[in-house]
């Protein structure tokens, strides 16, 4: 088995062009009221969305379905810049498989010949900044990193 | 964080031991060996193998001095498996979405919207 492409390929990447330029595009995951809008899978409505739309800021929100039921996730915004590109976490907060692993989002929006290319990233990993401040030492990062870690092992009890 | 997919992914959700196991897919490699493109102290890098022995994604020969690490890959397949869920869940919201702009488009806007929604 091929573990290096094994690896790459625990990262999401979906590239789609939207027919609408970047500012319109980029609303739509920056406002509630828009996210509401087309947010979740097909047979899923999200009727519940709150956001505050600033670095450091949290969002949270709710997708239902009438065979998978309500289902919760929330994340923090990272990095904004308008029109252009938008990083946050996102974490599922039910039960479940996938519940509590953070993972990180990616967003970046290039206006060509009035439509927009969305490039989303999602990855389990941190960012490529911290990866490499790990590497350089023992980083503030790195000490988060390493307290879940430990946090993880002694959960169990290995 | 019980169940083996949140074991996997958390152990995976660190740099460090993606890069272990990444140098681990070229083959076997001892903690000494594994410990030298990284800044970090011999202790940080067995624990960072402990979690990815506990979870399953490397085993460790049993001789005290030569341990060497090995790759496991049964254990990333649960990760395909889990990333085809967010894959679905994207792709369909990002359908939505362009439905949701084709509305925006022939003359919806935020007031009016509300009344055609379905």
């Amino acid at each position: 088995m091929d573990a290096q492409r094994k690896i790459a390929d625990n990262e999401l990447l979906i590239v789609r062009t939207f027919d609408a330029p970047p500012s319109v595009v980029f609303a739509l995951w920056s406002r509630a009221a828009h996210l509401k809008r087309w947010m979740g899978p097909k047979n899923f409505t999200c009727p519940e969305a709150t956001v505050d739309f600033r670095v450091g800021g949290t969002y949270r929100a709710m997708i239902k379905s009438t065979e998978y039921g309500e289902n919760w996730f929330a994340g923090v915004y990272r990095e904004i810049v308008p029109n252009k590109r938008l990083v946050f976490t996102f974490t599922w907060e039910n039960e479940g498989p996938s519940a509590g692993v953070e993972t990180q989002v990616t967003i970046t929006f290039e206006e060509r010949n009035g439509k927009t290319v969305q490039t989303f990233h999602q990855a389990p990993f941190r960012d490529v900044e911290r990866r490499d401040s790990h590497v350089g030492g023992w980083s503030e990062a790195f000490d988060k990193e390493a307290a879940y870690a430990a946090k993880i092992a002694k959960e169990h009890a290995i | 964080m019980g169940d083996p997919l949140s074991t996997t992914l958390s152990a995976l959700a660190d740099p460090t031991r993606r890069a272990i196991l990444a140098r681990l897919a070229q083959g076997d490699a001892t903690v000494n060996e594994l410990a030298e493109p990284f800044e970090i102290s011999l202790p940080a890098v067995s624990r960072h193998l402990k979690v990815l022995e506990h979870a399953g994604l490397i085993s460790r020969g049993r001789e005290a001095q030569w341990r060497p690490c090995k790759l496991k890959g049964q254990n990333l397949k649960a990760v395909d498996d889990w990333l085809s869920v967010y894959r679905r869940f994207w792709e369909e919201s990002f359908d939505k979405m362009a439905t949701y702009i084709d509305e925006l488009k022939h003359g919806e806007h935020d007031g009016r919207a509300k009344k055609n929604r379905r």
